[in-house]
């Protein structure tokens, strides 16, 4: 059902993210992942597959990628009247100020957004948590426990240190109360990992916000829901699906080739379900498979050509490959071209990237080859 | 309303009995297309590329699924708040309400839907022709030489021309003679059922043909005659590119054979002429470990463990390991079981070949219960829509498959056959 009280925050970006190359040209969440999407439709399309009318998307710096790609939100049904999808950019003003993680300052930036509308409840979410989540099912989890604030976690192993020094791990007890956060621990104490997801009424949310900004505190994880986990009730809700934090070049490479497997496919992208990802439609034509084609263990999506040897890939559309060239291990993003005779393993081409003929690119397992847009090599 | 200068009306009402089971359920412009389209994709997508933006589409039979399709035109930017693209079906008036009596007859019933844009022209389109044509280039032609109609002809073999509506021209393209598949051709030039008239002229014929109780009501047979034979200026509008009727089975899986040729004569990978559709919210497709893919067309949605060669599989389709398809069209959302085999055949929407089947094979335990050759020449085996093939039943060249065909024992096939010949 539509119009189910809830409405939507985004943000675009996440200073803690850097995908190098990639995102020189782009904004986190308008980075191509999975053939023809990028990293928003995954939210969004959660959203919306939940009855989300109303979604607010906070945007920093380099926008003109993600503004193309969302335009007036047709492809996820947002075009509408009252509410819709809407881009809330944050002034210059406030964000000059703004230097390291500033979740509090950039709600803050959405306020009027927030006051206006009609949504009881308000869903705030980071875009590069990538899965297939129904948020009815959080709402209802919320009001079941009588929740101030529902938080997404899931549950995880050990993690590296790497891994560690970015996440936020959650004490969670049996009826899901969270008892205490851990905010980029240095040693691992908790197996609960926050998933940058959270619920609560919006005019709670208001009231926080301007606490927080009154007292120069501009953390959500330190200042909300670390310093709240006494005074409010703050629930865990378990998420056990798949999901993948894109916070690196390896992780995006990972995301990507995770595709490849035909259950993760099919849960993340709700074929049995009915909670498809929606994304901006191409009108590309079907892939064309030639001849001498050789395609093994691949996602490939439309408006490819596709002559020679491909083999555990990701294609996004408009790909061209040409005859005798050999295509392994690798992310090949949209209208990139593969000449005649060429060898390429282990890479990230990103969008429009020329391999004349007869070359060479190989990239390792754990550190893949990035090729920036519109290179030629 | 602002007035309009051309609008198109594409006549999309036609039942398309000769596709057989593949237009029981939907109209002809409806049927699926080179992997993602629909026939009147093409019509639609020429519209927008030719900056006609009032389009009416005139339904009759079986228009659910087509109405749903076309729905508010976004797919091929004709959501427009000053026109966009209408369905037409036929009403009820305050004096009488009929079908569809015949082509004109269609735009009869829709002047008053005409002459609320108040256009100069008229384009008459056919909507089940695969072909990329800029309208307004002739529209241009038919300003330039101020001609009553302007009618698309290309030129086909001369040991064709009497399947088709032949012009006879003189040397300016005047069109002098109008023949309907004529036994002795006097030209090569073959209507493309793509007509543009200068409306008050048309509307005039309408009204007099209506009111004549001895005509067919038809473009072909009596407007054009009827217009040629009061001396009005018809010129012929010359088009040289891939143009495909699309009305009979054969020529049905031939177009799509056509985008797969060597040299194809229909370029669907077109960035200046983007065939436009709707599109599902489908991901891309997978390849797996087991697959073979040669010369084919694959779109999203697919899951393909098994082998294709020189096939067009549309969007949601599954063809299993050990399944081999060729020669083939696969309609959206049909599954192709493990060692199933579908050899030069149509295998309709969401229909379910079983473990080991082998659908248009010839041998001697073949079932040929279905075998219909009026329908599917050429030995092409149609299977229709949602039909489920039970497992390791073979299934004739020629064959139209229509319901669901089980084992013998079963009693589901016809008792002529014997329980031995039937069992696979």
């Amino acid at each position: 059902m539509e119009n189910n009280n809830m409405m939507g925050l985004v943000f675009s970006g996440n200073p803690e993210v850097n995908l190098g190359e990639i995102m020189k040209v782009r904004s986190l969440a308008a980075v191509p992942v999975g053939g023809k999407y990028r990293i928003i439709d995954f939210v969004l399309s959660n959203m919306v597959n939940s009855g989300i009318a109303n979604v607010g998307i906070i945007t920093g710096g380099k926008n003109r990628s993600l503004s193309d790609h969302i335009g007036s939100g047709k492809a996820w049904d947002m075009a509408k009247k009252e509410t819709g999808l809407f881009f809330l950019p944050v002034s210059e003003a406030s964000s000059g100020a703004i230097k390291s993680f500033n979740g509090i300052d950039l709600i803050n930036s959405a306020m009027s957004f927030l006051e206006r509308a009609r949504q009881e409840y308000v869903l705030v979410c980071d875009c590069n948590i990538v899965c297939n989540i129904n948020f009815e099912n959080v709402m209802e989890f919320h009001k079941q426990h009588d929740a101030d604030i529902t938080v997404v976690y899931s549950d995880v192993g050990e993690l590296s240190s790497d891994r560690l020094k970015s996440s936020v791990l959650l004490d969670v007890d049996e009826d899901g109360r969270v008892g205490d956060v851990q905010v980029n621990p240095l040693r691992q104490k908790l197996k609960k990992d926050y998933m940058h997801m959270f619920l609560l009424k919006k005019d709670l949310l208001i009231d926080i916000v301007g606490d927080c900004l009154a007292h120069n505190k501009h953390s959500i994880e330190k200042n909300i829901l670390l310093a709240c986990v006494d005074r409010l009730k703050i629930f865990g809700y378990r998420f056990d699906g798949y999901h993948k934090a894109i916070n690196s070049i390896l992780s995006f490479f990972e995301f990507n080739l995770d595709l490849l497997s035909p259950q993760i496919q099919s849960e993340l992208f709700g074929t049995d379900t009915e909670r498809a990802i929606m994304t901006k439609v191409k009108d590309s034509v079907p892939t064309r498979y030639g001849t001498e084609a050789e395609v093994k263990n691949s996602v490939v999506a439309d408006g490819c050509s596709i002559e020679g040897k491909v083999e555990n890939c990701v294609i996004f559309r408009g790909v061209k490959v040409g005859k005798d060239s050999v295509v392994r291990d690798s992310v090949i993003m949209q209208n990139s071209r593969i000449m005649d005779n060429c060898k390429v393993e282990n890479s990230i081409f990103d969008k429009e990237v020329i391999l004349l003929s007869g070359k060479k690119l190989i990239g390792q397992q754990t550190y893949p080859l990035v090729i920036g847009k519109r290179t030629i090599v | 309303m602002k007035s309009k200068e051309c609008v198109a009306m594409i006549l999309a009402g036609g039942q398309g009995s000769r596709l057989g089971v593949l237009t029981k359920d939907v109209a002809k412009p409806a049927v699926p297309f080179g992997g993602k389209y629909r026939i009147i994709d093409f019509p639609l997508s020429n519209c927008a590329h030719s900056g006609i933006t009032t389009v009416g589409v005139l339904t009759q039979y079986q228009p659910f699924e087509l109405n749903t399709y076309i729905g508010n035109g976004q797919p091929w930017d004709l959501d427009r708040n000053d026109g966009g693209v209408y369905v037409l079906p036929p009403y009820v008036s305050a004096e009488k309400g009929e079908w569809y009596k015949g082509t004109a007859n269609a735009i009869y019933q829709n002047i008053g839907f005409i002459s609320r844009f108040n256009p100069k022209y008229v384009a008459v389109l056919s909507g089940d022709h695969i072909y990329k044509m800029d309208y307004s280039k002739m529209i241009n032609a038919h300003k330039a030489a101020d001609a009553a109609a302007t009618i698309a002809v290309i030129e086909v073999p001369i040991e064709d021309a009497s399947r088709f509506g032949i012009m006879n021209t003189d040397e300016n393209m005047n069109i002098v003679e109008f023949e309907e598949k004529p036994k002795k051709p006097k030209s090569n030039l073959a209507s493309m059922g793509v007509y543009i008239f200068t409306w008050e002229m048309l509307k005039k014929y309408l009204i007099a043909d209506e009111n004549d109780p001895r005509s067919d009501n038809d473009f072909g047979k009596n407007i054009i005659p009827k217009m040629l034979s009061d001396k009005n200026r018809l010129i012929a509008y010359k088009f040289s590119g891939y143009w495909k009727d699309v009305g009979t089975i054969q020529s049905l899986w031939e177009a799509n054979m056509n985008l797969l040729s060597e040299t194809p004569g229909f370029m669907l990978d077109d960035e200046d002429w983007k065939i436009f559709s709707r599109n599902p919210a489908m991901a891309p497709h997978y390849i797996s470990p087991t697959a073979e893919v040669k010369n084919c067309y694959i779109t999203a949605g697919c899951k393909i463990d098994g082998n294709i060669e020189n096939s067009i599989i549309s969007s949601g389709v599954s063809v299993e390991r050990g399944a081999v398809v060729k020669n083939s069209v696969l309609l959206p959302y049909c599954r192709v079981k493990s060692g199933a085999t579908v050899e030069k055949a149509i295998i309709g929407t969401n229909a379910y070949i079983s473990k080991g089947c082998r659908i248009g094979e010839q041998s001697k335990d073949a079932i040929d219960d279905f075998f219909d050759p009026n329908i599917c020449t050429d030995d092409i085996t149609l299977v229709g829509a949602d039909v489920a093939i039970e497992e390791n039943l073979k299934i004739a060249p020629g064959s139209m498959v229509t319901r669901n065909v089980k084992r013998a024992k079963n009693m589901e096939i016809t008792a002529k056959k014997t329980a031995d010949t039937i069992t696979a």
